[in-house]
């Protein structure tokens, strides 16, 4: 039973939980795209505030969640990233689909399913958070009725997704076959008190790789992303690449250290030729690629690769690497799908890099935030990534991981090609055949100032990210 | 009879699962095959429940129970899934008359 | 409210101005956008004057203020800080920058007033302001670094700043490519101090080194030659002088900020900065010297004989740059300091003038087209000659005599100093005097050759005056023991730099030097008077000849460096190339490019689009991950 007084622990998730019936209610009494919008916008804005009010220390919230350090840093990061896809997906809606209220409904299941993710510490409410987050993205993705495209990317994400979690829960099955528990401090209990790693539990960790694998948009499971990321609304792509993935990413951090599964040799190598392959495959994939949003979903595939390298650093300095990266690609996917949502028109997105062609020239703020934007993906000193990437290479060096960091060198030096394209783009000459003459979604109000805030972000942790930095070395230490 | 039986026929029940997932065309079929492997997941999940408790019933009477209603979830979340899938599915027929998969390939590349 | 707080604000303020003009200057009216981007460095240039005189009337503890705004990242204990050092070395440089850029920005408005890219022009101008402060101010050499790339990008983008005559691109990518010659030597530089020290803190590394390396060390050696490579580089001197007499194809008043003040006396400044390294070689502190001589006679000699106004100004800068190599290479730090100030005042002011003349004649740079612009143009001849006068070193009345002969007499009576180097010096005022007479009497006296309706504007007056006055006054704050001894900058500066030592018996020279070179530079004048306003037909008749002639060229393309360095580098280079035609060096890197594209493809293909092999790949996938856990 969970006491009354537990309940501010979870405070958070139910503001969210209750913000998504509030909104299915209104429809229900009357439309109204403006009013729904503020509201989710605010409801995001209480979750985050209200963290504030969870007291330090680790709780646990019956057997299935815990609140700690870590899962409040996430549960804000989540929040915010909501809460700016909620902002950029106003003028985007109004002028792209008629009846807009469910889609925020579903945004705010999904990212209740995330946040609950985040505190989950256990595998019943690990799986009935993704697909909480799942199910709701089925939908967001194809919520564009007129685009043959959205529900051709909702149908595969389905697919895909439902076969993934057959295989996770099939590994759920197996570890539960040979430790007895659901709950992650129960297997770690039991597989300490066995010792050895049987057979049937790695087998099991190995499948429920392949589901968080594919979540996470790993390779070789990777090979959704592109096609959902292009079909979907940039706004949900934004969702898909930021929340989705850095909520699973939590759980997987959980999981394997908690457990000490990483520990396993074998285990260990699969994750490191998961990384390798994904940092290498994403960032060729990329290369030739015309459609900024599938280019954006490549680079996401090689910018997890990366995380992994933290991941498997096993150390303190690992997690707040990973921790910090984590916070800087957040910041740079959802600037520049907010940039592709800026670009767009009535008539569909500014998809390809020839649309960008002599932005500076019209648009230079804009250009200025875009090229920062690829500067820090790529990992251009003075920027965000830059710092995000020397933490990951120091945590590599320092437990010699070597292999690892030399394909995320390598693997940098590959993606630096096609970020410098797309900035090279803007800054040609003029776009000849000016072919659409229809004006952009993008406002100054909300679009041009949480664009340039953003971008502000971007700079700051690049040049002082001690700020971030300080609050992440707090929380790292917990889960171990 | 030992757990290993379960094991077999549920691995058995799975694989015919993803092979059909691999072969068919039919979007319907897909869905069934889903289903198949999820179920094949929950056979699994109940048989060790079964085998937990029998090893543990003398100490704790509610041994291996979590198994178990783990399989209730999974069962309402496939409903979950089949509905909101089924509903995809038929904005899919609208637009192109059929729901082979097959038809499913402008975005590539 | 303690002023030295404010000190970040110097550099961030033509940063700021810089960012809203690149990204919205074109929302400013045409004034607009200049006296925007001179106020900014003009109240850079008040607080600079607030903090200077607070640092006067009160200095800080051990005279040094150090502000750290915060620290980069933290790696492996190497802590790069974003970090400003103030002490009177620095804050001597920060305010003859800010002060004047300040007034060349304010002669910049009335110069770009007509000009194609205006807000580019200004917006590159405070990236300069900006970039030469964090050099001047930075406390760690990863900083100083940053700036000092910054400044050279300003220089290449400036240079070329009239892209479209293909001239102006070469003379910008030949400043851009020699400076980088030592920049990378000063790269390896930084990188072997961090090597023995793991750090780039000044401070640190300049009280740490002497504990470490005793004098004459291997390491100190090969450490400071190294960034003394990157000093000639920026400083253009011997052997990378080449480039900036073609720099001068940018603006007037970029060649009068950047070529002249600033930018190309950051060598100085570094050398000056990292003195402590520079004492425990002494090895290459005599190589400075030795650079410092030969170049100021080399660039002397070719300056007599240059025709366009502007190349002649450009001969000078190096030659003057070479006076204070030479001042540091004798262990007279202040000395070079103090002429480095002096030189930003007068020479700024020469390019100015120079600069309204250029615009008076139509673009036209030939002295010798010029003649008679005396009545004219009573302002602009009236500060060109002070300018000119300082340059020449006139005496009693000029600032450039007290900070050209304190030199002089250093690199006389400095334990460091010899007779050579006195003499090369001295040699080299001499032709001072006479090139810069040369170009005052041929450009202003004579008769008329054009006739001139050109008015400068009121922007243009002003600057001019008030460098013309400091032209003039500027030295009286530090006077020779034989002159009143009243010596306020190098009892303000020597808190950084240790006192000159002395050799006894020739410190009484000190009066004999003086007297020497005040006669030597009136006789420059003189000369300069009768071969080119009295007799012309003399040295016409002297270049008939074929000795002269081929003197003349000689002198004319500046001692042949362009060529030598063509012979020997760049002709190779191109032969080179040639021989590797087919690119057989370039075919590793298109391997490696077509290998990744390759990848690409094979790739590329796997994403076809089809949702069942996508279900295959993460089967595939599985039954992988199954078989390494299990089977391996």
């Amino acid at each position: 039973m969970i006491s009354l007084t537990g309940l501010n622990l979870i405070l958070p998730q139910l503001i969210i939980a209750l913000a998504a019936i509030i909104v299915m209610l209104s429809i229900a009494v009357k439309r109204c795209h403006r009013f729904t919008n503020l509201f989710t916008l605010l409801s995001f804005a209480a979750a985050a505030i209200s963290v504030l009010y969870i007291p330090r220390g680790s709780f646990g919230v019956s057997s299935l969640f815990v609140v700690d350090g870590f899962g409040k840093f996430f549960t804000v990061l989540i929040a915010c990233a909501g809460f700016v896809i909620t902002l950029m997906s106003y003028h985007y809606l109004n002028a792209r689909e008629k009846r807009n209220e469910e889609y925020y409904i579903l945004l705010l299941l999904s990212s209740l399913g995330a946040l609950t993710m985040v505190i989950s510490n256990h595998f019943v409410s690990f799986f009935l958070s993704l697909e909480v987050l799942s199910v709701s993205l089925y939908a967001l993705i194809g919520y564009l009725k007129e685009e043959p495209a959205g529900i051709e990317s909702g149908i595969k994400y389905l697919v895909l997704a439902a076969v993934s979690s057959s295989f996770l829960l099939f590994g759920i099955a197996l570890i539960y076959m040979q430790t007895g528990h659901l709950d992650l401090s129960g297997i770690a209990a039991g597989l300490s008190s066995s010792g050895e790693f049987s057979g049937v539990f790695i087998a099991g960790l190995a499948m429920v790789i392949v589901g968080i694998g594919f979540k996470m948009a790993l390779v070789p499971f990777h090979l959704w992303t592109p096609d959902i990321y292009a079909g979907a609304s940039a706004p949900v792509s934004a969702f898909v690449a930021t929340v989705s993935k850095g909520a699973v990413f939590a759980f997987l951090l959980r999981l394997f250290y908690s457990t000490g599964g990483l520990e396993n040799k074998n285990v260990w190598t699969v994750f490191t030729i998961i990384a390798v392959a994904s940092m290498l495959f994403g960032n060729w994939l990329a290369l030739r690629q015309q459609n900024i949003k599938r280019l954006l979903a490549y680079s996401s595939i090689g910018h997890l690769g990366y995380l992994m390298v933290a991941f498997l650093a096993i150390t303190d300095r690992g997690m707040q690497a990973a921790t910090f990266y984590l916070v800087v690609y957040f910041t740079g996917m959802l600037a520049a799908f907010g940039t592709v949502i800026y670009m767009s028109n009535k008539k569909g997105e500014a998809l390809y890099i020839d649309d960008y062609r002599g932005l500076f020239w019209k648009k230079p703020w804009l250009a200025a935030i875009f090229t920062t934007v690829m500067l820090s993906l790529a990992g251009i000193p003075l920027t965000a990534g830059f710092l995000g990437k020397l933490y990951l290479l120091t945590a590599g060096t320092e437990v010699g991981i070597w292999l690892l960091v030399i394909v995320l060198v390598v693997s940098s030096g590959i993606g630096l090609f096609y970020y410098l394209r797309v900035v090279a783009v803007m800054f040609a000459g003029k776009n000849e055949n000016e072919a659409s003459s229809e004006p952009v979604i993008g406002k100054i109000f909300p679009h041009g100032l949480v664009l340039t805030l953003l971008f502000l972000l971007l700079l700051w942790f690049g040049v002082y990210p001690s700020s971030l930095l300080e609050i992440i070395q707090q929380i790292a230490s917990v889960i171990r | 009879m030992p757990v290993n039986y379960y094991i077999f026929l549920s691995l058995a029940l799975f694989a015919i699962g993803i092979v059909g997932v691999l072969i068919r065309r039919n979007a319907i079929t897909f869905f069934m095959c889903i289903e198949i492997m999820l179920n094949a997941v929950n056979l699994l999940l109940v048989a060790f429940s079964k085998m937990h408790h029998a090893k543990q019933a003398a100490t704790l009477a509610t041994a291996g129970i979590d198994g178990q209603i783990f399989v209730f979830f999974i069962m309402v979340v496939a409903a979950a899934e089949v509905s909101v899938g089924l509903a995809i599915i038929v904005m899919l027929f609208r637009n192109v008359h059929s729901v082979n998969v097959n038809f499913l390939n402008r975005l590539k590349h | 409210m303690d002023v030295f707080q404010l000190l970040w604000l110097i550099p961030a303020l033509p940063f700021f101005s810089f960012l809203i003009l690149s990204l919205s200057g074109s929302k400013f009216s045409r004034t607009g956008v200049g006296v925007f981007a001179t106020l900014s460095v003009g109240i850079s240039a008040l607080i600079t004057l607030i903090i200077g005189i607070q640092f006067l009337s009160s200095p800080p503890a051990g005279h040094f203020y150090e502000q750290t705004l915060w620290v980069w990242f933290d790696v492996a204990g190497f802590k790069p800080s974003i970090a400003f050092y103030l002490d009177p070395l620095s804050l001597v440089f920060t305010f003859v920058v800010t002060f004047v850029s300040f007034l060349i920005h304010w002669y910049s408005i009335g110069f770009m007033k007509t000009e194609e890219g205006h807000v580019r022009f200004f917006a590159y101008m405070n990236l300069f302001v900006f970039s030469m402060l964090m050099l001047v101010l930075a406390n760690n050499l990863l900083l100083l670094y940053l700036g000092w790339e910054g400044v050279g990008l300003c220089s290449f983008l400036l240079i070329g700043f009239w892209y479209k005559d293909p001239y102006n691109c070469y003379a910008a990518r030949k400043a851009f490519i020699v400076t980088r010659i030592g920049d990378t030597a000063m790269m390896i530089g930084l990188l072997m101090l961090v090597k023995n020290f793991n750090t780039l803190d000044i401070a640190s590394i300049l009280t740490t080194a002497p504990q470490t390396w005793s004098p004459g060390a291997s390491q100190a050696f090969w450490v400071t030659i190294l960034l003394l490579g990157g000093a000639v580089g920026k400083s253009a001197q011997l052997p990378l002088q080449t480039w900036l007499p073609d720099a001068m194809a940018g603006p007037s008043p970029v060649s009068a900020l950047i070529h002249a003040a600033t930018m190309v006396t950051a060598g100085v400044y570094l050398i000056a900065r990292t003195h402590v390294l520079y004492e425990l070689a002494p090895a290459v502190q005599t190589l400075v010297a030795i650079v410092g001589a030969a170049t100021l006679l080399i660039a002397g000699f070719s300056a007599i004989v240059q025709r366009d106004i502007k190349r002649v100004l450009a001969y000078s800068t190096i030659s003057q740059i070479g006076y204070m190599f030479l001042a540091l290479g004798v262990g007279a730090w202040s000395a070079a300091v103090f002429h480095f100030m002096i030189h930003a005042f007068f020479k700024s002011l020469l390019f100015l003038s120079a600069g309204v003349v250029i615009i008076a004649m139509h673009h036209e740079h030939d002295i010798f087209k010029m003649g008679g612009l005396r009545k004219k143009m009573p302002v602009v001849f009236w500060t060109f000659l002070f300018g000119a006068g300082a340059l020449a070193a006139i005496p009693l009345i000029t600032a450039g005599f007290y900070s050209k002969d304190e030199i002089l007499f250093f690199a006389m009576a400095s334990t460091k100093g010899s007779t050579w180097l006195w003499l090369a010096g001295f040699v080299g005022a001499f032709i001072t005097s006479v090139y810069t007479f040369r170009m005052v009497f041929v450009a202003f006296f004579g008769e008329q050759k054009h006739d001139i309706h050109y008015k400068p504007g009121i922007s243009f007056k002003i600057p001019l005056i008030i460098l013309g006055i400091l032209s003039l006054i500027a030295g009286f704050i530090e006077l020779p023991h034989t002159f009143g001894h009243f010596t306020p900058f190098s009892d303000f500066i020597n808190t950084v730099f240790p006192a000159v030592q002395l050799i006894p018996e020739k410190e009484g020279l000190e009066l004999t030097l003086q007297i020497s070179t005040a006669i030597l530079a009136l006789f420059g004048v003189f000369l300069a008077w009768q071969l080119y306003m009295k007799r012309p037909q003399m040295v016409a008749r002297f270049k008939e000849t074929g000795f002269g002639k081929r003197l003349n060229d000689f002198l004319f393309s500046g001692w042949k460096f362009d060529w030598l360095y063509d012979t020997f580098f760049v002709k190779p280079f191109v032969w080179l190339s040639k021989i590797d035609k087919s690119d057989f060096v370039d075919r590793i890197y298109g391997g490696v490019a077509n290998l990744n594209l390759y990848f690409n493809k094979l790739l590329s293909a796997t994403q076809n689009g089809n949702v069942r092999s996508y279900v295959l790949g993460v089967a595939l996938g599985a039954v992988i991950a199954l078989t390494i856990i299990l089977f391996l």
